[in-house]
């Protein structure tokens, strides 16, 4: 099939209005129903139980009485031995990724004009030149990943196929956006492609690898470990 | 050094069902992302071999146990003594982006492979 073909279907009114309509609305509640569930089928997994007493309560306090220097070089000691001294570029490509997967489509012109039109929602939107910039972090994030997971030799020996169909579902509606946004190729086939591939990333999120996007928090904040954050108070129940 | 030749799939299917919610969470989470790999003490002195690398172990330990459920040959679990106990002290250091208990993984591929009478070879010449 080619590009004539796809463009015929796709200008179906039929087919569109089905997935410009009912899909968004099935993919947003699938996904918001399926997070609430998995969330708290993964929380079913944890309880809460006082913390094993390792030392005496004054040995565990944060000393206080350290100097801004002693601080300092305790921290860079620290980022020596972790993950940020040992791939400090990688923790940034992945920042920058992770933050402009999530802010990008949410303050994008065009999903907003969308929103304001349907409901009269107001939303505050970057302008376009940002947005751009902000797709081809994302864009530029997944081929590095790809390159690792193709060329490095630890990544590719843990890889497996699910991991690069993943890569492409969550890179494929900011690249398909992008071609949209930028007329590249037919305008009408990359804007179908670009909410087709936005709703199944969305449908697929709480059911697949995606969901570390809450995983992430829940074991960061909410599981006592070495490496949680704030006062958490639960464990895992295995 | 196992006496036995044959291997009783039971005694492993049994271990994998107790211990079912956690290799299941352990490997439905881990991204692949391979940043465990520096926080191996192991890894960082064998010249960064990617087989001494914490998610490599645990997904081809417990985890090739779990998907396999439990029927493996004893070549397969021969292996996998390596990888757990050789390849692995077990000093719990290794670092998980998303907090996934590494040691504890690699604690249930132990398990498998002592209840099959596979231990650490002390006296195996390398």
């Amino acid at each position: 099939m080619n590009m004539t073909t796809f463009s015929t279907i796709f200008s179906n009114p039929v087919f569109l209005n089905f997935i410009k309509g009912p899909m968004v609305w099935l993919s947003f509640i699938i996904f918001g129903l399926g997070l609430i569930v998995q969330t708290f089928r993964l929380l079913k997994l944890t309880q809460i139980k006082e913390a094993r007493r390792v030392a005496p309560e004054e040995d565990l306090s944060p000393q206080t009485d350290l100097s801004g220097w002693e601080r300092f070089t305790r921290y860079l000691a620290f980022r020596r031995v972790s993950v940020l001294g040992s791939n400090a570029c990688l923790v940034l490509i992945s920042v920058i990724f992770h933050v402009c997967l999530v802010v990008t489509p949410i303050f994008v012109m065009g999903h907003n004009v969308m929103l304001d039109t349907s409901f009269g929602i107001n939303l505050i939107s970057f302008p376009e030149q940002i947005s751009d910039i902000l797709t081809k972090f994302v864009i530029a994030g997944g081929l590095i990943f790809l390159m690792r997971r193709l060329f490095l030799r630890r990544v590719r020996m843990i890889s497996t196929v699910n991991d690069f169909i993943l890569l492409f579902v969550a890179v494929a509606p900011f690249l398909t956006g992008f071609l949209a946004y930028h007329h590249i190729f037919n305008y009408q086939v990359m804007i179908v492609l670009h909410i087709l591939c936005g709703e199944l990333m969305l449908i697929l999120i709480p059911f697949s690898k995606f969901f570390h996007m809450v995983f992430f928090f829940i074991s960061r904040f909410m599981i006592v470990s070495e490496h949680s954050m704030g006062t958490p108070k639960r464990s895992w129940q295995f | 050094m196992g006496t036995t030749t044959e291997i009783n799939t039971d005694t492993i299917q049994s271990i994998l069902k107790q211990n079912k919610k956690q290799i299941k969470l352990g490997l439905a989470m881990c991204a692949h992302c391979s940043l465990c790999a520096e926080s191996c003490f192991l890894f960082v002195s064998h010249d960064n071999d990617p087989e001494y690398m914490p998610s490599y172990k645990f997904i081809n330990s417990i985890g090739k146990l779990y998907k396999k459920k439990g029927k493996v040959s004893r070549q397969v679990l021969e292996d996998m003594r390596d990888l757990v106990f050789e390849k692995c002290a077990l000093c719990t250091r290794c670092y998980c982006p998303f907090g996934i208990d590494i040691p504890a993984l690699i604690t249930l591929g132990r398990n498998v492979c002592r209840s099959q009478g596979l231990f650490r070879e002390y006296d195996r010449e390398w």
